[in-house]
Parts: structure tokens; sequence; C-alpha cells
């Protein structure tokens, strides 16, 4: 496919790099037929909106699930929001580093962190952070917006628009403008000490060795 | 000697750090000797600046679409959004001139009821105010007028049965609106398109538990009004009723955690409910179209949970814009010492 598109462009760039549409065709430009959406926000229930994927299959709908009302004795539930931003131009790959980084921690100091760290997926991720907070705050019935903490945070891949790069003579090489989507779950509630499972302390390696030990046995034997 | 880092980025992220040089102290009037140590910090700039503008042609310039961009379009008010596509040279949207219009119901309450203050209210002080409670209570001329319309479509309409029907339809009613999504249909037999939104609006992802205890006082139509619309005889009739009633109210999150009201505290509400039918249609129906709350009804008990109250810009009145003008065009002429006190 590369080789293909390569040929055509070679041929129109032979003297010199010349402004080359998207090679993925976006009808951006013709939005206007469609911009009548404008006026309605009840779009809000599409997944698509001018072009844009706002929501997801999946991720959103657990925004959807009501439980039944606690009876008397039963611990109360922490209340769950999830939201989701499509097609942050930001490598998933980079962008992972930043979304491992705030998993487990509480919101306010999620926001504080990723205000101040280095790197442009954090704009995004901070705007998405705030959004979930202020829908758990507005929709979700969440009485306290820092008591929030983030249970899961995760990135998958989204676009990927492919350029080109001339080398010397007629080579080129494939350039990827990668697009991805961030997914967040906030959880009412303190953050727990652990996210992920601690190292397990001296004590602990000693009772599951010797545990391992004595679970030997002699296979077929009388 | 330290570097900021604006000076870093201006050589290229290397910095030059001065070592130390046991000699110099040694042998003095010798050359000095430094050692240099070149640390270089990640970047994705190339380290020779002189060729960035040939490096840039390599790359064939493509455009990217803006996602982000089209989200913050897509949240735009509606002037700014027309501003923006001005300037891009877009066409407006083609305005959607058909719009639905419902001849099932009116759309709004007329001439509606005035409660009378302090009704609800049991005092065992005074009978010349129950007296004067029960007459206002009582339905006065218009209403009685109205009522000979509505016999006139409606053979046999008895209203003081009308109030208990009226009060059926109110319970069952709030019966289904425990369970919106089943009872759809059944909640549009039982209450007007416009009053709809007004009971369901929210009850999304939220339980609500409801239920009718008992009726403190008899029901009563209070208030009769007819209105047309679109022709003289295309009649709809509102019929205020008032009840006086026992519930119990209890609204769950998404969660099953209490938000509003309890499941075990019984309380006394008094509703001046008004419905509505299409009485020039034959098979009109009566229904739930809306309900007045005076201004001295004591306010409804807040959410069980604590939250910001919002704070709303003032919005100031058109006369207050007038006054505020006035004064401008008066202020040029004793802005300055005036000649006569001089």
């Amino acid at each position: 496919m590369a080789a293909s598109c390569c040929a055509a462009i070679i041929r129109a760039s032979r003297n010199s790099l010349v402004r080359i549409p998207c090679l993925v065709q976006r009808n951006i430009g013709a939005i206007h037929t469609n911009s009548a959406l404008l006026s309605i926000k009840n779009s809000e229930l599409d997944q698509f909106q001018l072009g844009v994927r706002v929501r997801s299959k999946q991720w959103d709908r657990y925004n959807e699930i009501v439980y039944p009302p606690l009876e008397e004795g039963q611990t109360p539930r922490p209340a769950e929001i999830t939201h989701v931003r499509f097609n942050v131009k930001y490598s998933p790959e980079k962008l992972w580093y930043i979304a491992c980084m705030v998993r487990g921690m509480s919101i306010d100091e999620a926001i504080k962190q990723v205000s101040f760290y280095k790197r442009q997926g954090c704009v995004h991720i901070k705007e998405v952070l705030l959004e979930a907070q202020e829908m758990a705050v507005r929709d979700h019935n969440v009485e306290f917006k820092s008591n929030l903490w983030i249970a899961d945070s995760f990135t998958e891949k989204g676009e990927v628009v492919k350029g080109l790069r001339k080398h010397r003579s007629l080579r080129y090489g494939i350039v990827h403008y990668r697009y991805s989507h961030y997914f967040v779950r906030l959880r009412e509630g303190k953050p727990p000490k652990h996210y992920y499972p601690p190292p397990l302390t001296g004590h602990e390696k000693m009772e599951e060795y010797i545990r391992d030990m004595r679970a030997r046995r002699i296979a077929f034997g009388l | 000697m330290a570097l900021s880092l604006a000076k870093l980025t201006r050589t290229n992220n290397k910095v030059l750090v001065q070592g130390f040089d046991a000699i110099n102290i040694v042998r003095k009037g010798a050359p000095v000797i430094f050692q240099q140590q070149i640390a270089r910090f990640p970047s994705s700039k190339h380290y020779e600046p002189k060729f960035r503008e040939l490096r840039r042609k390599k790359f064939l310039k493509i455009n990217l679409p803006d996602y982000q961009k089209l989200r913050t379009e897509r949240d735009l008010p509606a002037d700014e959004a027309r501003m923006n596509m001005k300037k891009e040279g877009r066409l407006p949207p083609r305005t959607f001139q058909e719009r639905p219009v419902n001849i099932s119901c009116t759309t709004s309450v007329f001439e509606p009821f005035i409660p009378p203050e302090g009704d609800g209210k049991s005092s065992m002080l005074s009978t010349e105010g129950a007296k004067d409670r029960l007459t206002a209570l009582q339905m006065k001329g218009k209403s009685r007028l109205e009522l000979r319309k509505i016999r006139k479509y409606e053979e046999g309409f008895d209203i003081k049965e009308f109030a208990h029907t009226a009060q059926d339809i109110l319970l069952q009613a709030q019966y289904l609106l425990q369970n919106v999504e089943e009872n759809e249909d059944q909640l549009h037999d039982l209450v007007t398109e416009k009053a709809y939104p007004e009971m369901t609006f929210g009850l999304w992802n939220k339980t609500l538990r409801w239920k009718f205890i008992e009726s403190v006082e008899p029901p009563r139509s209070v208030h009769v009004r007819t209105t047309d619309m679109l022709s003289k005889t295309n009649i709809y009739a509102q019929i205020t009723v008032r009840m006086h009633t026992r519930q119990i109210l209890a609204l769950y999150d998404r969660f099953g955690k209490l938000m509003y009201g309890s499941e075990h505290l019984i309380k006394d509400v008094l509703e001046y409910v008004v419905f509505e039918s299409h009485i020039a249609d034959t098979y009109g129906k009566w229904r739930i179209h809306g309900k007045i709350i005076p201004d001295w009804m004591p306010p409804r008990e807040p959410l069980i949970k604590t939250y910001r109250k919002p704070v709303f810009e003032e919005i100031p009145d058109e006369e207050e814009i007038k006054n505020e003008q006035k004064p401008e065009e008066i202020t040029p002429a004793s802005s300055g010492p005036s000649l006569a006190a001089a």
C-alpha cells in the first residue's frame, strides 16, 4: 500500500516537495450540511457528532448501570464514573506512561501531578479528569469532588494517518501521525494503599517457601 | 558556573561543566587547563540547527484532522459558532422549518388558579377564617360558566365525581413513574405531552419509590377554564383539583444511596393539580397537565447530600439599564465646576 502511494507521489514531487492533501480522506470541510446538529444539544445520545467520535459502545454504558436501593445493613456502594476521550493527537504508547502514572492516585493528586509533568499528553489527560470529576458531581450524586480516585486509566490506539518523509534520491520513509483514545474510571472514596500487589515482605517470602516445600509429593508413590 | 535552563537550550542542550584541575593551584603562571564535559539532554531537536529548513522540507505537509477543534466547536453556543462559520466562509446551516406541532394538548396552564394563602393549615382558633377558606375554594362565576361549556361536549359530566377520578389518575401516574421505561405508553395515556418531561426529567439512572397512604381531605375541583387553539370550536378544558394527601417519597441514586426523601416518613402533601382534556375530541381523555405551586407554600426539603450553591450572574432589569444610561447624558454638564458657583 505504501509503495503504490509512494509511486504516485514521487512522480508529483520529483522536482520539489509539494503540499499533498491528507492521505486518509476526511470530510471535515463538508460539515456545514450537518451543522444543523449544532442547534440540537440532544445529540449527546449519538455516537458520532459532526464526524467526531464522542460516545463509546461499551465504556460509557457503565454509567447507565442502576443498582437497586441499599437495604439496611448493606455497606454503601462507592460511586463509579467512566469517561473517555477519543482521538487525542498523541501517541498511545507515550500517553500510556502518563495513564499509568495516574492510576491509583486520588483525583486531586492526579490533577496536580499531571499539571506539572513535562509531557504534551498531560494536557489531554488533565482535561478528561476534570470533565469526569464535574460529571461525577453533577450527574452521579457524588457529594465531594475530592473524594474520588482513579480506578482505571488506560489508552488505546486511535486513528493513524500515514505521511511520507523523503530520504536521499527516490527513498521515502513512512511517518505515522498517531491518535489515541484515553479511558478513565473514577471511584468514590480514598485511594487504596497499594494499587498493584505490593512486593512480598521477607516474612511472607519465607512462608511461601515453606508452603511450597511442604506441598511437594512423590508422584505415583506408595 | 551554573547555567540556567534558558541558556541550556540556546547552546543546544550542551552544558560545559567546569572540571576541577589541581594543577592550576600548584603551577602559577602556567596556562589554565579546564576539563570540559559535554552533557547532552534528551530533545527532539537536531543538534545542528543550521539545516532546519531543509530538514523540514523533507516531510510531506499533511492536513491532519483536528478532533480537538471539532470537540470545542461542538460545544460552542450558537452565536459564537455562527461567527466561526462566517470567518471560515462556511454557509449557515439550513434551518429546520418543519416543526412538529402537537395538537393533543396545550402548552401551558391558562389563567392559573391562585390558591388562597394559609390553605391546608388547620387552625383551631378562628371559625371565621375557616369559613373564608371554604368560600375561597368554592368555584366562582367564571368557572361555573366554563363548566357549562364542558357539559355541552361531555354529557353527564359531574364535577364532584371528576375530582375523585382525577385523584385516581394522579395516583396511578405516580405509581407508574417508578419504572418509566416499562410504563412509558401507559404514562402517556395519563399525562399530557407538556407535563410528561416535567414529571420524568432526571429519573433515568435513578430509583423512585412512591406510596400513597391516605387522603386527609376528599379531593375538590376548584377551578375550571377552557381555551381554544387554531379555531374557536377546537376547545381544551383545564380543571384544577385540590388534593390533600399523605404520601411517601424516596429517591435513590444509581448506587442505591438515598438522595431525597425517606421511605419511612409520611408527609402531608397539599397539591393543586391541573388536568386537561381535548373536549372537542370525542376520544379526549383527562390527563395531568401541570401543577400549581403557590409562593406561600413552604419550600421542599433540600437534597440529603451537601453541594455548592450555584452562582448566577445577576440579570439587570430593563429599568435599571435605562436608569444607568440617563445619568451619563447629564454628567458632561455637571462634570466641571459650574460657572454660576464660580
